[in-house]
C-alpha cells in the first residue's frame, strides 16, 4: 500500500515538475526568483541536500559491502542506489541552475583544478562510476575482492565530496556566515545523518517485514541518526553561539534571518521540530526504533529537516547585503535581498524530487534490492 | 591678452561676491584669484594620459579609477551612462551609486558612493571560476569570457562589493507597444539595446540561451573605450569631475596625484583584496 502511495506522489510530483522543467527550458531563469544578490536559490539548497544523501548512502553501502557488519547484510546495495539515484537528482538540481547548462563539458575539458567546483564535477563524476560499478559487481560478484578495493577508493572520496560543499562555501570571506573553518567538518556529518535517514526510510516503509535482520538494523541505523543529530545540533549551538558573540554585523544579521527573520519558521519548526526533535525521541526508544513503520517515518521527517536545514546555510548568508545601501541604490527585477522560492522554482525541485522517488522504486524493483536479503539470511 | 577663462573667472567671481555681499551684513567677499578655470579640465588631461599610456605595452599599464566622494552630488549620471554605454540589461548594473541620508532632522544630508568593480589586485572571485572564464587581463582588469562564462555564479557568491550581476535575459522593450508613426514597439527599438560592444564584440544578445544572457556580467572599466584612447563612459559624463581614471604606472598622471593624498580609502581593506578603485574623502 505504502509503495503505491509513494508511487503515486512520484508521478504527481513529476507532472507538476514537467511544467517547471519546461518554463526553465523555454524561459530560462527569467521566472526564477533567485538574482544578482540572492545568487544562489532552491535548486543549490536540493543539490547540497540531495548530494548529502548520496555521499551517506555510499557511507552506510560500506557496513555491508566493506566492513562485512553481519546486521547490515544485504543492505548494501539498497544503498548504493539510493545513493545513485540521489547523486543523479543533485546534478540535475544544480545543472539546472546553470546559465549555459550546455556548457558543462568546459569543467571537463577546460576546468580550473585549483576551483572547488571544478574539483567537484570530477569528485561527482568519478564517484558516480564507482558507486555504479559497485552496485553492478555486488549484483553479479558479491563480496569479491574488486568491490572490496571500489569501496576502499569510494569510501574517502565520499568524504571528500560532501566536504568540498562546505569548503565551496566555506571558502567566501566575503559570506562570514559561511566563512567559519567548521563548515566543511560539518557536512560529511550531515551526509551521513542522511545516509542513515534515507535507509530507514528504504528499509523501514519498503523492506520485507518477515527480514529477521530488520529490528537490529533499524535501530542500529537509529542511534546512528540520534547521535548525528544531536551532533548536528551541538554544531548549529557552537556556529551560532560564537558568531553571535563574535558580534561580526553580517554574521549576526544571517543568523537573526535564520532564527527570527523570514526563514524563523523553517529554522524553528521544520528543522529544529520537525526534522530533529521528534525524530531524537521517537528513535531514541528500542520499541518505535525498531518498528517498521515508526522508523520508516522519522526517517523521513529527518530528510525533511535536513531540506531545510540546506535552504538554512545557502539564502541566509545571502540575505545579508554585502554593503548596507545596496538594497535601494539601483532596482529592477532580480536585484532584491528577499527571498522566497517562485513557483517555477518549486516545480523544478517537485520534478527532481519525483524523479528520485521514482527511480529508487523502480530500480529497486527491477533489481530485486529487497528480496535478496531474505533468501540470503 | 586675456583668454576666455580668465575673464569668466573675473566677472564670474565679481558678479557672485556682488550678489551675496549684501545678504551677510557687510562682510566682504572678495573674488577669487584666477584659478580653476584656467587650469586644464580634468578630462582633457585625464584624455592625454590615456593616449600616453597606450603607447606603452599593455602589461606595463596599471588602470585604476579615483572618485572624489567630496565632489558626487549623487546625480547618476555615471550608472546611467554605463547603462547606456554596455546596453544593460534590467537587473544588470556595473555602477550603481548607494545613496544613504545621514543625521536626523533637520540635520540631514546625504552621502553618496559610486561602487564600480573594484578590479582587485587579488580578486576572491577568479579562483573560483570552474572554467578560468573570470581573470584579470594583463592591464590588470578583471574581465568575463562570456563565450567561456557557465553562469554557476560562484564568482557573485564571492566577490564582496557585489559587483558582478547576472544577465537573466529581460530587455526593456520586449513588452513595448506598437502604433505606427508614433511608437516603434518591441520589436524595432530592441534593436537598439543589443549592439553592446564589450570586450571589443559584438553581443547581439540575441534570445535567451546566447551570450552574455544567462552570463555574469561586470565593470570592465570600459576596455572597449580605452583602447581606442576614449575614456570609461562614468568618467566623461561625471558632471562633476567626481571620477578619475588613469595609469598608475604614470608617475605624472592625475590618479597618481590624488591618490598620494592622505584622505584617500579603498572599500573593505581588511580583506585583503586590494581594490585597484581608490575614494578621495
Amino acid at each position: 500500500m505504502i509503495k503505491k502511495i509513494t508511487y503515486a506522489f512520484g508521478a504527481l510530483t513529476l507532472l507538476f515538475g514537467l511544467w517547471g522543467f519546461y518554463d526553465r527550458f523555454v524561459f530560462g531563469h527569467q521566472d526564477a526568483n533567485y538574482g544578482s544578490y540572492v545568487v544562489w536559490g532552491l535548486w543549490v539548497a536540493m543539490y547540497l541536500f540531495f548530494a548529502g544523501i548520496a555521499a551517506g548512502g555510499f557511507m552506510i553501502a560500506s557496513l555491508d559491502l566493506l566492513f562485512d557488519i553481519p546486521a547490515f547484510k544485504g543492505t548494501g546495495k539498497i544503498a548504493l542506489w539510493g545513493s545513485l539515484v540521489s547523486l543523479a537528482a543533485a546534478l540535475l538540481s544544480i545543472w539546472l541552475d546553470l546559465g549555459h547548462l550546455e556548457r558543462i563539458w568546459k569543467v571537463y575539458l577546460q576546468g580550473n583544478p585549483f576551483s572547488l567546483l571544478f574539483q567537484m564535477v570530477w569528485g561527482y563524476t568519478l564517484f558516480g562510476l564507482l558507486a555504479l560499478v559497485a552496485l553492478i559487481l555486488q549484483i553479479r560478484k558479491p563480496g569479491s575482492r574488486a568491490l572490496k578495493i571500489i569501496m576502499w577508493i569510494g569510501l574517502p572520496l565520499s568524504l571528500f565530496i560532501s566536504g568540498a560543499v562546505g569548503a565551496l562555501l566555506g571558502v567566501n570571506a566575503s559570506r562570514p556566515f559561511w566563512h567559519i573553518g567548521l563548515f566543511p567538518v560539518q557536512f560529511p556529518v550531515f551526509s551521513l545523518a542522511s545516509g542513515a535517514a534515507m535507509m530507514l526510510v528504504a528499509l523501514g516503509l519498503f523492506g520485507p517485514r518477515d527480514d529477521p535482520h530488520r529490528p537490529q538494523q533499524l535501530w542500529t541505523l537509529s542511534l546512528m541518526t540520534v547521535i548525528l543529530l544531536v551532533v548536528k545540533l551541538y554544531f548549529i549551538w557552537a556556529d551560532y553561539s560564537q558568531s553571535m558573540y563574535g558580534n561580526v554585523p553580517m554574521n549576526v544579521e544571517a543568523i537573526r534571518q535564520v532564527m527570527f527573520g523570514q526563514y524563523w519558521w523553517a529554522f524553528w519548526i521544520a528543522q529544529l521540530l520537525i526534522g530533529s526533535l521528534i525524530p531524537i525521541f521517537f528513535l531514541s526508544q528500542p520499541k518505535f526504533a525498531k518498528h517498521n513503520g515508526w522508523a520508516g517515518w522519522m526517517g523521513l521527517l529527518v530528510l525533511i529537516g535536513y531540506g531545510f536545514a540546506r535552504g538554512l546555510i545557502i539564502f541566509p548568508a545571502l540575505t545579508v547585503p554585502e554593503l548596507g545601501a545596496l538594497t535601494s541604490a539601483f532596482s529592477g527585477p532580480h536585484l532584491s535581498f528577499d527571498y522566497f522560492p517562485s513557483l517555477m522554482e518549486w516545480a523544478v525541485t517537485s520534478g527532481t524530487i519525483g524523479i528520485a522517488v521514482l527511480g529508487f522504486l523502480i530500480g529497486s524493483d527491477v533489481l530485486k534490492l529487497f528480496h535478496q536479503p531474505t533468501k540470503e539470511a | 591678452m586675456i583668454n576666455e577663462a580668465s575673464l569668466l573667472d573675473k566677472y564670474a567671481s565679481e558678479a557672485f561676491a556682488g550678489l551675496v555681499s549684501p545678504i551677510l551684513d557687510g562682510v566682504q567677499i572678495s573674488a577669487a584669484p584666477a584659478s580653476d578655470l584656467t587650469k586644464e579640465d580634468a578630462l582633457v588631461r585625464m584624455n592625454a594620459e590615456l593616449k600616453r599610456a597606450l603607447e606603452k605595452p599593455a602589461s606595463e599599464r596599471h588602470w585604476v579609477m579615483v572618485i572624489d566622494l567630496r565632489k558626487c552630488v549623487g546625480c547618476n549620471a555615471c550608472t546611467v551612462a554605463c547603462v547606456a554605454e554596455n546596453k544593460l540589461p534590467p537587473g544588470v548594473v556595473y555602477r550603481p551609486v548607494l545613496t544613504e541620508e545621514i543625521g536626523t532632522y533637520p540635520r540631514v544630508t546625504m552621502k553618496f558612493l559610486p561602487k564600480p568593480c573594484m578590479q582587485c589586485d587579488n580578486p576572491p572571485c577568479t579562483p573560483v571560476c570552474p572554467v578560468n572564464a573570470t581573470y584579470k587581463n594583463e592591464e590588470g582588469v578583471v574581465v568575463v569570457d562570456y563565450d567561456q562564462c557557465i553562469g554557476c555564479r560562484a564568482c557573485m557568491a564571492a566577490c564582496p562589493y557585489a559587483s558582478r550581476t547576472f544577465d537573466f535575459g529581460l530587455t526593456y522593450t520586449e513588452q513595448l507597444p506598437v502604433f505606427d508613426g508614433a511608437i516603434v514597439g518591441g520589436a524595432t527599438a530592441a534593436g537598439y539595446e543589443h549592439a553592446s560592444k564589450e570586450y571589443g564584440e559584438d553581443w547581439a544578445r540575441n534570445g535567451i540561451h546566447e551570450s552574455p544572457v544567462g552570463n555574469v556580467r561586470k565593470c570592465h572599466f570600459c576596455l572597449h573605450r580605452v583602447k581606442d584612447g576614449i575614456l570609461p563612459a562614468c568618467t566623461t559624463t561625471c558632471i562633476g569631475r567626481a571620477t578619475y581614471f588613469g595609469d598608475r604606472n604614470d608617475p605624472d598622471s592625475l590618479v597618481n596625484e590624488l591618490i598620494a593624498s592622505p584622505n584617500v580609502m579603498r572599500l573593505k581593506e581588511e580583506l585583503g583584496t586590494e581594490p585597484r578603485v581608490y575614494y578621495v574623502v
